[in-house]
C-alpha cells in the first residue's frame, strides 16, 4: 500500500468521531434560542391598539394585500399585534376573549362557569390532577380579574404581557383544546393527517406550548368554551376581501382574529 | 422569591416524596432549587440493572412551560446519550408538554434505558452495538453500572 509509511493522524480521527457525537440538540436548541431572544425583544406578547390602516405601510406595491387592507378597513376599525412565538392563537384568543368580557359583564358570569368546570372535564379524561390544577388556579386567578371593581383595560394588558400569567393561560386554553379533541376524538380522528391517533396528536401538537395552531385547535377550542370567532384570511388567494371563516359555523363572534400565513392577530370591528 | 417556577418546583418535589415512582428519586440541591440532583436505578431485566445513575436536572425561569435540561452525571453507555451527558429524548425537547412534571421526566428517562431508540443515535457507537453486536453492548453497559457504584 502506498500510504504505508505514513502515520495516520490520530488526532484527526478522534476528533471526527468526536464531531459525529456532538450534542446536536444542545446546538440546534442554542440557535432556536437565540432567535427566540431576538423576537422577544422586539415585539411585545400582546401589543397596543393600532389603526387598521398601519397595515398598508407593510404591504406598499403589494396589490393583492392592499386591496385586502381596504376591504378590512371596512369593517374593523383596529388591530392588537400578539408575539409570532407559535403561541399567537392561544394568545390572541385569551386575551381578546377577556377584553371582550370586560367590556360585556352580562356574558362574564356564564363563561366564569365554563371556565371554572373545565377542569373537571379534563381529570375526567385522564390529565394529571396535580399539574392540571396548577395551570387551572392560575387561569382562574387570570379570569377573575374581569369580575373585580379595580380591574381596568391596562390590568389585562399588563397581565398578558407578564409572562409568569400570559403563558399559564395559553397552556391552560391548550389543554381545553386537547381535552375537546380527546372527548370527541372519533369525530377529528378524520382530520389528522399521518399515521397519529387523536391523543398522539394533541401529545405532540397542541399540549407543547410554541406549537403553532391549524383550523382544528380553533373549532376544538371555540367549541369546549361555546366562543364564536371569526377569524378573517389574509393570504395571496384571488377575492378582493379577507374571506372570514367563523369557529364554530353556527356560533355568532364574539372575537375576531386576522390570520396571515404563519400567524393571528386580534382584530375590532368598527 | 417565588416565581411560578419554583411554585411549581416546590409542589413538584412534593409530590415526588408523597408519591415516589419506582426505582428513580430526586430532589433540590441544598442552596437552589433550580438545581436538582437525581438517582435512575437501572431498570431489571436490563444490562442497566443494579446501576444507580446520577443526573442533574436544571430548570429556567420558564419551567414548566419549557422543559429542563437533564443530563448524566455518570457515564453512560446508551445510543441516546451523548458523551457529555445529554439525553436525546422527545420530550425532553419538541414533545415537552408543560403537564409533564420531574416524576414524569425521571420515569420517562427510565424507560429510555430499557428501550433504547437506536434510529436517533446520540452516541453512533452505542447504537450500532445495540443494532447488531447486542453482546458487546451490554459488555459495555456493564462496565458503566459498575462504574456507577464507585462515583
Amino acid at each position: 500500500m502506498a500510504d504505508e509509511n505514513i502515520e495516520p493522524d490520530q488526532s484527526m480521527d478522534k476528533k471526527y468521531y468526536e464531531d459525529s457525537n456532538v450534542n446536536q440538540d444542545d446546538l440546534i436548541l442554542q440557535q432556536s434560542k437565540n432567535i427566540e431572544k431576538e423576537i422577544s425583544d422586539s415585539i411585545m406578547l400582546v401589543g397596543d391598539k393600532e389603526e387598521i390602516m398601519v397595515l398598508e405601510q407593510q404591504y406598499i406595491g403589494d396589490e393583492v394585500y392592499k386591496g385586502k387592507v381596504k376591504d378590512l378597513a371596512r369593517k374593523y376599525s383596529s388591530l392588537r399585534r400578539t408575539r409570532p412565538d407559535g403561541n399567537c392563537f392561544f394568545r390572541s384568543f385569551g386575551f381578546a376573549l377577556l377584553e371582550s368580557l370586560y367590556h360585556n359583564q352580562s356574558n362574564y358570569e356564564s363563561f366564569r362557569i365554563i371556565a371554572e368546570k373545565s377542569k373537571d372535564k379534563l381529570l375526567e379524561l385522564g390529565f394529571q390532577k396535580f399539574t392540571l390544577e396548577d395551570f387551572h388556579d392560575q387561569f382562574m386567578e387570570v379570569v377573575n380579574l374581569i369580575g373585580k371593581p379595580d380591574t381596568t383595560e391596562d390590568t389585562l394588558f399588563e397581565v398578558f404581557n407578564n409572562k409568569d400569567y400570559s403563558d399559564y393561560v395559553v397552556v391552560y386554553l391548550r389543554l381545553i383544546a386537547s381535552g375537546q379533541l380527546q372527548q370527541d376524538a372519533d369525530f377529528y380522528q378524520n382530520f389528522i393527517e399521518g399515521n397519529r391517533t387523536v391523543f398522539e396528536f394533541c401529545r405532540q401538537e397542541v399540549e407543547p406550548m410554541f406549537k403553532e395552531s391549524d383550523h382544528i385547535h380553533i373549532i376544538a377550542l371555540s367549541t369546549a368554551l361555546d366562543v364564536g370567532v371569526r377569524v378573517r384570511y389574509m393570504d395571496r388567494g384571488d377575492s378582493t376581501e379577507a374571506i372570514a371563516h367563523d369557529f364554530p359555523e353556527d356560533k355568532a363572534p364574539q372575537i375576531h382574529l386576522l390570520y396571515r400565513p404563519g400567524h393571528y392577530d386580534i382584530l375590532y370591528p368598527l | 422569591m417565588s416565581t411560578p417556577a419554583r411554585r411549581r418546583l416546590m409542589r413538584d418535589f412534593k409530590r415526588l416524596q408523597e408519591d415516589p415512582p419506582t426505582g428513580v428519586s430526586g430532589a433540590p440541591t441544598d442552596n437552589n432549587i433550580m438545581i436538582w440532583n437525581a438517582v435512575i436505578f437501572g431498570p431489571h431485566d436490563t444490562p442497566f440493572e443494579d446501576g444507580t445513575f446520577k443526573l442533574t436536572v436544571e430548570f429556567t425561569e420558564e419551567y414548566p412551560n419549557k422543559p429542563p435540561t437533564v443530563r448524566f452525571a455518570s457515564k453512560m453507555f446508551h445510543p441516546n446519550v451523548y458523551a457529555d451527558g445529554g439525553i436525546c429524548l422527545d420530550i425532553l425537547q419538541n414533545r415537552w408538554s408543560p403537564t409533564y412534571d420531574v416524576s414524569a421526566i425521571l420515569t420517562s428517562i427510565q424507560s429510555l434505558l430499557s428501550d433504547p431508540n437506536p434510529n436517533s443515535p446520540a452516541n453512533s457507537m452505542a447504537a450500532q452495538l445495540y443494532k447488531e453486536n447486542r453482546r458487546e453492548y451490554e459488555k459495555r453497559v456493564k462496565a458503566c453500572v459498575e462504574q456507577s457504584f464507585i462515583d
